[in-house]
């Protein structure tokens, strides 16, 4: 009995020297890893994992890792696709049992919850010295610092613009190279366009779909002075008379009949295929809707213009896209930072980011030979100056989401005849309701 | 005395598989749930005790009050369609013959496919631009315009997830009810004819009594999966126009998922399950005493 007594105070005793060794070194190891400079290439042999939401823009990132991977043999990517909708409930699952990947890439706009979770890997003082990251997409990196520290870099960039038909703007006596410079103009424009007839319209707006139209009609209000969202308890969300001159303004040009009626209907399924349909004169979008419109309308002519405000040549974009970020529990956090490194390095930002047309994620990198060949990229380029994300806890509850108080809001300004002094005042209060649980 | 222990032991090593399945799957989840609706906890951060708190909110938040009084509506305009139509269905095909066993598992496809699946098919039918549904009716002039069909107006909307649903459930209920006339013993029936009874008094009086029970068992069911109702709301409105046709469950897979508040989710989910054990014990009742 006592032999079998003092077994087991010896294996625990072993267990307790085990773990306090494993520890120690743990944090020994985390301290030299921090020390070592980056690079674009491996660290360590062997596979990294990672994560990635579907529906974001995917050749994009598949580019970037085969980008990496053919540089790195030795330690290629193993890319994982999630649907955009499970991608929480999946990483909770990860870390619950400890079975998280190497890197993330995540919505930019859901990282302040989890740097405040205290769920990702504080890359600070790994990464602040970089010089790439002065000219880093500024909306990227303000979502990505919380508290003073950074957790990730841009992953890559969408930006909201005005695409305009330049064919429908010939066939209605306008000039193709004056695209619309205030929201009066755009009226006008519009008015236009649609006395066309037929099936044309002179604008588009997206009526059931909340994440779309903070894309696009949510510039439109910051470039006419408002804010928007509540950033945290106690901050007026709504705030500005821009919000109601917008919201009147969309009213008007759904009652003047410049938007198709079944427009009412879109939740963001056909978003991406409307200004390619050719049946639309204007309508904000992003910058990957040149690619496609291009595959689904060749024969057609467009420019790209920066979204109005209110007050002439004022303008504003929303700077969306992804982060990457690493998730507490990774293993392989210096290829995880060498990879970003890689990111953000001259050479792929031209080489894999503009070569394939999509935008740079660092501002310094946009005069490049491959946007010089293409005016519009060069134009879309431009949204990045005038470009905001917004910072907020709870973006999704208030923002995006089918039932939130923004697209409720929306709603009863584009389709109802109900005073927009009150519309307005309900959405804010259940807007700072939110606020006031983040 | 040994023997009975004996027997006892085997008894429970018989059933001891189920009950570990049970105790997995069913007893451990609730307790688990029970422990989430008491704390606060946003699934990527630490879970911490709030004791009712959850429970409290609950019952003065006013979405989810409008979402259940919306879900109750629609499980009482959904249910009697499915078990009138089941029923009528199920008189049309029991009899045996070809065509109309041939008839039966036309409309019972359907049920074996998913409610996802079938959802997002009739979210295409009823597409305002794309959607075959508007195209017919354009053509036949029944309409002059496309009607805006989905999270538009809760009726319309209403009514293009209702007709899915029908098309999609109404199979399983129809089978069941087949079964049980088809289990009406022939004496009876044939007696009933000698009384001289016409069609309409052999179904009121002799196969609806007899298969009562299957009507409760169906109603049952109906009722719980309606007030369940999630995949086709989410999938065809997401609760538009304006929250109009959310459900409860859509609430708490809101609430439990994209807005981050599990423990709150899992209050909702509770006091849902409560009321659903409620309607079902209710049922039961019913049911015996339509047996006694």
């Amino acid at each position: 009995m006592r032999t079998r007594q003092r077994l087991s105070l010896l294996t625990v005793a072993a267990m307790i020297g085990v773990t306090g060794c494993s520890q120690g070194t743990e944090s020994t190891e985390s301290t030299a890893e921090q020390n070592v400079a980056a690079t674009t290439s491996c660290a360590a042999n062997g596979e990294l994992t990672m994560w990635e939401r579907s529906g974001g823009n995917k050749d994009m990132v598949d580019m970037l890792v085969a980008a990496w991977n053919t540089k790195n043999p030795d330690c290629k990517i193993a890319l994982t696709y999630i649907p955009h909708t499970e991608m929480v409930g999946k990483i909770a699952q990860g870390i619950a049992s400890g079975q998280v990947p190497d890197l993330m890439g995540m919505d930019l706009i859901y990282a302040p919850q989890f740097e405040k979770a205290g769920q990702l890997v504080d890359l600070t003082d790994r990464i602040r010295a970089w010089p790439e990251l002065a000219t880093a997409s500024s909306g990227h990196m303000t979502v990505a610092t919380y508290d003073q520290r950074l957790y990730g870099v841009p992953l890559y960039a969408d930006v909201s613009a005005l695409f305009y038909n330049k064919d429908l703007f010939k066939k209605a006596g306008l000039d193709p190279a004056k695209p619309p410079a205030s929201l009066s103009e755009l009226r006008s424009y519009a008015d236009r366009i649609t006395a066309l007839g037929g099936d044309v319209k002179g604008y588009y707006l997206p009526g059931n779909c909340a994440g779309c139209n903070i894309f696009t009609v949510g510039p439109l209000m910051w470039a006419s002075g408002a804010k928007i969202e509540a950033a945290g308890p106690g901050d007026e969300p709504l705030v500005g008379d821009g919000v109601k001159q917008v919201l009147q303004f969309e009213r008007d040009m759904v009652k003047a009949g410049n938007v198709h009626d079944g427009d009412r209907t879109e939740n963001g399924e056909t978003f991406h295929l409307q200004f390619g349909s050719g049946k639309v004169g204007m309508m904000g979008t992003g910058n990957f809707n040149i690619t496609l419109a291009r595959q689904q309308n060749p024969g057609m002519d467009f420019g790209i213009a920066l979204l109005p405000g209110v007050a002439p040549n004022s303008s504003a974009s929303f700077i969306g896209g992804d982060l990457v970020v690493v998730p507490k529990g990774s293993k392989r956090v210096n290829d995880a930072v060498n990879f970003m490194k890689f990111l953000l390095s001259d050479d792929v930002q031209v080489e894999v980011y503009a070569k394939a047309l999509n935008l740079t994620t660092r501002s310094d990198m946009v005069d490049n030979k491959y946007f010089q060949a293409e005016p519009l990229v060069q134009d879309v380029a431009k949204a990045l100056t005038v470009g905001r994300t917004p910072y907020t806890l709870t973006f999704f509850e208030q923002i995006n989401s089918p039932q939130g108080p923004w697209l409720k809001m929306l709603q009863r300004a584009y389709y109802s005849d109900d005073d927009l002094d009150t519309v307005i005042a309900d959405a804010k209060k259940e807007m700072k309701e939110i606020a006031a649980k983040s | 005395m040994q023997g009975t222990r004996r027997n006892r032991w085997t008894g429970l090593a018989y059933v001891a598989p189920a009950l570990v399945f049970v105790l997995v799957f069913t007893v451990y989840p609730l307790g688990r749930m029970i422990w989430m609706s008491l704390h606060e906890w946003s699934l990527i951060a630490e879970p911490h005790f709030i004791g009712l708190d959850n429970f409290r909110r609950a019952f003065g938040d006013q979405q989810f009050w409008t979402s259940f009084r919306f879900t109750l509506m629609y499980t009482v305009l959904i249910t009697p369609v499915l078990i009138v139509g089941g029923y009528l269905l199920a008189l049309l095909t029991a009899p045996p013959s070809r065509v109309r066993a041939v008839t039966r598992t036309v409309i019972f496809v359907p049920v074996v496919i998913g409610l996802g699946v079938s959802s997002l098919l009739w979210y295409w039918l009823f597409s305002t631009d794309f959607g075959v549904i508007n195209r017919i009716l354009l053509d036949l002039g029944v309409i002059d315009q496309p009607v805006l069909w989905l999270g538009v107006d809760a009726g319309t909307s209403n009514f293009a997830i209702s007709t899915s649903v029908v098309w999609k459930v109404i199979g399983f209920g129809m089978i069941l009810f087949v079964g049980a006339i088809q289990a009406i013993p022939t004496e009876i029936t044939e007696s009933s004819l000698v009384d001289g009874a016409g069609y309409r008094q052999r179904v009121t009086r002799v196969v609806l009594p007899l298969t009562m029970r299957t009507v409760l068992l169906v109603t049952l069911l109906s009722v719980i999966g309606s007030l369940l109702a999630f995949d086709q709301f989410y999938i065809m409105t997401a609760g538009q126009p304006q929250n109009e046709t959310a459900t409860s469950v859509f609430f708490v897979y809101l609430n439990s998922f994209p807005y981050l508040r599990l423990g709150y989710g899992a209050a909702l989910s509770l006091i849902l399950a409560v009321t659903i054990l409620a309607f079902t014990i209710v049922q039961l009742v019913l049911t015996r005493r339509s047996e006694s």
